[in-house]
């Protein structure tokens, strides 16, 4: 009991033992609700509130009418699962103690790229905006396709992956340079 | 589409688990993911396997058993999975987050997740279904072989399902394994000495573990 106490308090966990949830999840919502958990999908239906108005006027477009309905014509399953992912963080970080009001992150990126926050929070918007156009194009994010395609061995997962390890390795190589 | 009751306590349940192991495994901190690009801190590859190993065992052997058809899954196009895997990677690697873990890191107080990381992330979706008629993205979305669109690797390898799984649970191992071995060796050999290099490059302040030699 005291064991169980002193994890659930931790910080971190061995990404191993971390990662062994992380799998439960997948099989259970694929058996339970034949379901696979992805988060960008529910993106596309809250742009969809101020999208679908937007995009009245041309009819061939059904992106924001039948692929992602907006949030307020009804709330789906990845919805809600998005909305336990926020508590399910929130409770980890509250029990370890964690809980921090920040506005950039203290560990690495101040020490590298300095204290200023605009210049995190411009690098968090356009980084935000240029996430969802790739999940857009790929199908799919990190959950809904390299992960929900990886378990399922789906082609698309083993395409997506190096996709985003080469484009991602070449960015911090030159963000970095020799830096830190 | 209605969602049923039963189906949305699993859908809050299964998201309350997933939110706990992202923060548990670092996931929702920016420097594990930058570090992962850099190839300086495997976190991100070790949790994502370790999922994978588990998630693929599970799924498969219930497909076995005849309890889960695999129906879920996202249409492979050649192309956009590839291009869009690519753009995606720019914008993970710049920010430090993905769609989940922007979730989970704004739960931790991140403001920078909670505010812009969010805001970009409805305003790209945004900006991508305004241009979703365009030749490009429709050319993205669609390029490639349409027979290929919802094949598995099973089937396009023409090998029994369980043998790969089995094979990929394999390759997933020796990766754990070699880079549970490399991280032992780094901590005993190589650890002091970068540090080291990073004080006299002047890159961190003081010894990152002071209390160490002070605690003994």
């Amino acid at each position: 009991m005291m064991w169980l106490l002193r994890q659930l308090r931790k910080d971190l966990w061995s990404p191993e033992v971390a990662g062994v949830g992380l799998g439960l999840v997948y099989v259970l919502a694929l058996w339970l609700s034949h379901r696979a958990p992805g988060v960008s999908g529910t993106f596309f239906n809250t742009a969809a509130i101020l999208g679908k108005p937007l995009t009245v006027g041309d009819p061939a477009n059904q992106f924001f009418v039948t692929t992602f309905p907006p949030l307020t014509e009804g709330l789906g399953w990845q919805f809600y699962m998005v909305i336990g992912i926020f508590f399910g963080a929130l409770a980890s970080v509250l029990i370890a103690g964690k809980f921090k009001w920040t506005w950039i992150p203290i560990e690495q990126w101040r020490d590298v790229f300095g204290g200023a926050i605009w210049k995190r929070w411009v690098i968090a918007f356009v980084g935000g905006i240029i996430l969802q156009i790739g999940a857009g194009i790929a199908g799919g994010c990190t959950s809904g396709l390299a992960l929900a395609g990886g378990v399922q061995l789906s082609p698309a997962a083993f395409l997506f992956i190096p996709g985003i390890f080469i484009s991602g390795a070449i960015v911090q190589l030159l963000v970095y340079r020799n830096k830190y | 589409m209605p969602v049923s009751v039963p189906d949305i306590l699993v859908a809050l349940v299964l998201g309350f688990l997933f939110g706990w192991v992202l923060d548990k495994g670092g996931l929702n901190r920016y420097y594990k993911i930058a570090n992962v690009f850099r190839f300086t801190d495997l976190t991100v590859l070790r949790f994502m396997m370790t999922g994978m190993l588990v998630g693929m065992i599970g799924i498969y052997s219930l497909k076995a058993l005849g309890l889960v058809d695999l129906t879920a899954v996202s249409a492979t196009v050649l192309a956009g999975n590839l291009i869009g895997g690519a753009v995606f990677g720019i914008g993970m690697s710049l920010s430090g987050f993905c769609p989940g873990t922007c979730v989970a890191g704004a739960a931790r107080g991140q403001l920078d997740y909670l505010i812009p990381g969010l805001l970009g992330f409805l305003s790209g979706g945004l900006i991508f279904g305004l241009i979703y008629r365009t030749d490009l993205i429709q050319w993205l979305l669609t390029a490639g072989r349409p027979e290929l669109a919802y094949a598995k690797l099973p089937e396009l390898l023409g090998v029994d399902p369980l043998l790969l799984v089995f094979v990929f649970s394999e390759a997933i191992l020796i990766f754990l394994y070699v880079v549970g071995k490399t991280r032992a060796r780094r901590r005993d050999v190589l650890e002091t000495a970068v540090e080291q290099e990073r004080v006299e490059a002047g890159l961190v302040d003081a010894p990152a573990r002071p209390a160490e030699s002070a605690g003994d």
